[in-house]
Formats: structure tokens, C-alpha cells, sequence
């Protein structure tokens, strides 16, 4: 997997988020987040291009919509957290 | 047919509704429960579902857009969600057993109804009961209030009331079953409400869906408990919406069906079909009035009215009068209408009334052929 994964609360708020990226003319895909991620199970999350990530983030704060976490797939096959 | 019962669920929908739900059966898997395109087609559904609501509504966030089974459903959650503090309860005194019933359940953990019986067609009185039962020694729980009576048409002033309870700082749900797509609705404009809404009436979706609107940052309390596809480990319903009020897999091919029905009024206009259901209602009233043995229930100009009359008939029972117009191909409904509240409020207990309820569908021919129909009785 390539890019990073914005965690968020619920499928409806990563909805929002994709939509509101994608309204900007971000590339967003919404899909479930990897278990080693999901802290309580069954979350999901947004897919952007990593390079795009702070004007990403950026967006979706001026929307109102609050990242909780990115990830980005490291080398060795593990996520790893990305400052916010 | 001649259908004119659209005040219990409209017979005619967009042509887009069965097809929608077609393709939802065909399509669509468990939103939120899989990445797989079909649960992610089910989910983008939803979502669209959603926003489509807010858009019509003047949601400024889909998550505050829940959906249920029915209206009776979301009037669950939002009584339940409001009941926080034993105490007073307003209601208007039109409205459905679907407020009602849970309101009677609650008597029981200390709640008490106070039932306002504000006069038929006349907001301002209706507003100045409201306004005196608020100031009356506080202690007021929550108000219910019916939007539109579902017996009479009468539309009662949900945003004034909901402005008297904001300022009051108590909660208030509101019964918008036969407002939702009847009247326009400004959720921005009805601050802290809980708006409950059937989707198979003035929506034009199918039977089993309806829509909760919640307040901003309100945390609704559940009807049901059980899967959301979301925070799987926690043993508690998660502390979000839609997630909170959305335990089960949900009824897609419904909502599909619903999205079109949301469609369909935005292109058309909730404006538009207000003043042709009018219209076709003025039509009616004006061939009524004149008929000796019948009393009609309408407001001045129906003003504050909307496309549903009731009317009563001297010496004739209203359910053998439904019957018999159904013997001749036109459905209207009588009785009590699930309100008896209302009835009484208007003085219609026990007999009941018969209703005409019209939809975007009604043309002057169905008012014709009604007339016609009812003629053959009296």
C-alpha cells in the first residue's frame, strides 16, 4: 500500500473527509483501516498521496473535520505515525 | 385507483425509487462492514442518502442525519434521548399515539403529559399556550409537538415553539411526519430540535425507512443496541453519530429508494408541491363547503394548512363512508387515524373524520373523481 491513512472516528466522518479532499480536487479513497491501527476495532480511514498530507490535513481542518491520526506504510512493512 | 390516503404513505413515487431499490438489491452489500465494493457501494449510498437529507434540510453536517425504520422510530429515539429529567412534558394536543404511546410509557418514571389542547387553525393561540406552559412554574422535562396534524392538516408554528424552548433552554422534539417534504424545513432554524420524519410519506421513499435528525453535539440515547461496523471492541454503542443510533445492518434498498424520493423533491421543490397540494385541496374545500350534512375542517384560506382535509358527515359513520368510496376505487382514510389526541383536541372523538390526503402525484381529475364517488353516497 502506498500513501498514508488518515484515521478518523467513524465511516461517515472518513466519507466527509474524502468528500470535502475531493471537492478540492485531492485524491481521497475511503477504506477500512488495518487492524494493526484501529485502536477499538473496525475503523476506517482516508487514503490520500503522502507528499499531499499537510494540505490534506490543512483542508479538512478548515472544513471543521479534525484528523485523529496518519499513517504511512514504512519499508519494512509497518505503519508509522506521521506528526499532525 | 384514485389515491388520496398520501397522508399514511404515498402510493406513487418517482420512477427512480424502484429502480434505486432494484439496483441496491442487486448491488449493494453491508455499509461499513467490509471494504469490498460492495459494502463500499452500500456505503456510499448511504452517504449520499445523507447528504441529499442535509441538503433539504439545512443540515450543516450529514452525521447529525440518522437513519431509522420509520418515524415513529426516530420520535423513539428523540423522546428517549429527551427524557433526561423527570418533570413536565408539553404537547400540543395533535399529536399521533406514535408520540403518545411513549409519552403514557414515561408516566411511569415520573414524567407527567400536559396536553395544551390548542384550537384547531389557530397558531397564535396554539404559540400563546406554549408560551404561558413554559413560563407556568418551570419544571418543564421536554415539548413534543406535531409539526402537521396528520388528521387535519394543521400546520402548527414549530419554529416559534422550538425559539420559546431554546430560549428556556429545554428540549424539544419535533413530530415532522407530515411536514417532511410537505412544508420546507430549515433544521438551522430549529435550534437544539430533535426533527423525527417518516421516508415513505412526503419523501417519497419506501415503506420501513425514516430519518432522525439530530441536534448539533447532541449525544442521542439508542432504541437499539448492537453493530455498527465501528469500534467492534468497545462492549458500548460508540459515542458518535450516525454510528450511536445505527445498530444493525441497514435497510440499503430503503434508503436507495429514499435517495431518489430526496432527489426528486429537491429538482421539484418542497415550495412547489406545497402550492399544488394546496391547490388541489382549495379545489376540493371550494365543491365541500357547499354540500349540506358535511362539515369540513380547513383553516381561513388555508393558511396554515397543508394538502390534507378532514370532513364529517351527518348521520353517517366516517369508517362506512372510507369503505364504501373504496368500494368505488377511491382510498381515503377514516377513523382516528392513530390520533385520537387530535380527535378529541377537535372535538371529533370518538366518531372520527375522513381524510383527503393529496400528493405531488394528485391531479384535478382525482379531485373530480372523488367528488363524483362521494356524491354517489350522500
Amino acid at each position: 500500500m502506498s500513501g498514508c491513512l488518515i484515521a478518523c472516528r467513524s465511516l461517515t466522518y472518513a466519507q466527509r473527509s474524502a468528500r470535502a479532499l475531493e471537492n478540492a480536487g485531492f485524491t481521497a479513497t475511503v477504506l477500512r483501516m488495518p487492524a494493526a491501527l484501529s485502536d477499538s476495532g473496525c475503523g476506517h480511514a482516508v487514503k490520500i498521496p503522502e507528499r499531499m498530507l499537510a494540505e490534506s490535513v490543512a483542508l479538512l481542518r478548515d472544513h471543521g473535520l479534525l484528523p485523529k491520526k496518519a499513517y504511512v506504510l514504512t519499508e519494512d512493512g509497518l505503519y508509522a505515525e506521521l506528526p499532525l | 385507483m384514485i389515491y388520496l390516503d398520501n397522508a399514511a404513505t404515498t402510493l406513487r413515487k418517482p420512477p427512480a425509487v424502484a429502480r434505486a431499490m432494484g439496483e441496491a438489491l442487486r448491488r449493494g452489500g453491508g455499509a461499513g462492514r467490509g471494504g469490498h465494493e460492495a459494502a463500499m457501494w452500500a456505503a456510499d449510498t448511504l452517504f449520499a442518502c445523507r447528504q441529499e437529507a442535509a441538503a433539504l434540510f439545512g443540515v450543516d453536517n450529514p452525521e447529525r442525519v440518522t437513519f431509522t425504520a420509520n418515524a415513529t422510530h426516530a420520535l423513539g429515539i428523540a423522546i428517549g434521548s429527551a427524557a433526561r429529567t423527570p418533570g413536565r412534558v408539553l404537547v400540543s394536543g395533535y399529536e399521533h399515539n406514535a408520540v403518545m404511546r411513549p409519552l403514557e410509557a414515561l408516566k411511569e418514571k415520573g414524567f407527567t403529559v400536559e396536553i395544551l389542547s390548542a384550537p384547531l387553525f389557530e397558531p397564535e393561540i396554539t404559540l400563546h399556550r406554549f408560551e404561558e406552559a413554559l413560563g407556568d412554574g418551570g419544571g418543564v422535562s421536554f415539548v413534543v409537538c406535531t409539526h402537521v396534524s396528520n388528521v387535519f392538516g394543521f400546520i402548527l408554528p414549530a419554529e416559534r415553539i422550538a425559539r420559546l424552548c431554546h430560549a428556556a433552554g429545554v428540549a424539544f422534539v419535533l413530530d415532522a411526519a407530515q411536514s417532511a417534504g410537505c412544508l420546507p424545513i430549515d433544521a438551522a432554524a430549529l435550534p437544539g430540535v430533535y426533527i423525527a420524519m417518516p421516508g415513505h410519506k412526503g419523501l417519497y421513499g419506501p415503506q420501513g425507512t425514516g430519518l432522525l435528525i439530530s441536534p448539533a453535539n447532541a449525544l442521542p440515547e439508542p432504541l437499539l443496541r448492537g453493530g455498527t461496523g465501528s469500534r467492534s471492541a468497545d462492549a458500548a454503542m460508540p459515542d458518535f453519530l450516525p454510528d450511536r443510533l445505527e445498530a444493525g445492518t441497514h435497510n440499503l434498498p430503503g434508503v436507495a429508494g429514499l435517495l431518489e424520493g430526496l432527489r426528486y423533491l429537491r429538482r421539484r421543490g418542497v415550495d412547489s408541491v406545497l402550492r399544488h397540494e394546496r391547490a388541489l385541496t382549495e379545489s376540493l374545500l371550494r365543491t365541500l363547503s357547499r354540500r349540506p350534512r358535511l362539515r369540513v375542517y380547513h383553516a381561513d384560506h388555508l393558511f396554515c394548512q397543508t394538502g390534507v382535509l378532514a370532513f364529517t358527515v351527518e348521520g353517517m359513520d366516517a369508517e362506512c363512508i372510507a369503505e364504501q368510496l373504496a368500494q368505488k376505487g377511491v382510498a381515503v382514510r377514516a377513523g382516528l387515524h392513530c390520533a385520537p389526541a387530535a380527535h378529541r383536541t377537535a372535538q371529533t372523538f370518538p366518531g372520527g373524520a375522513v381524510r383527503v390526503s393529496f400528493s405531488a402525484f394528485n391531479t384535478p381529475r382525482d379531485v373530480d373523481a372523488f367528488l363524483r364517488a362521494l356524491e354517489g353516497l350522500l
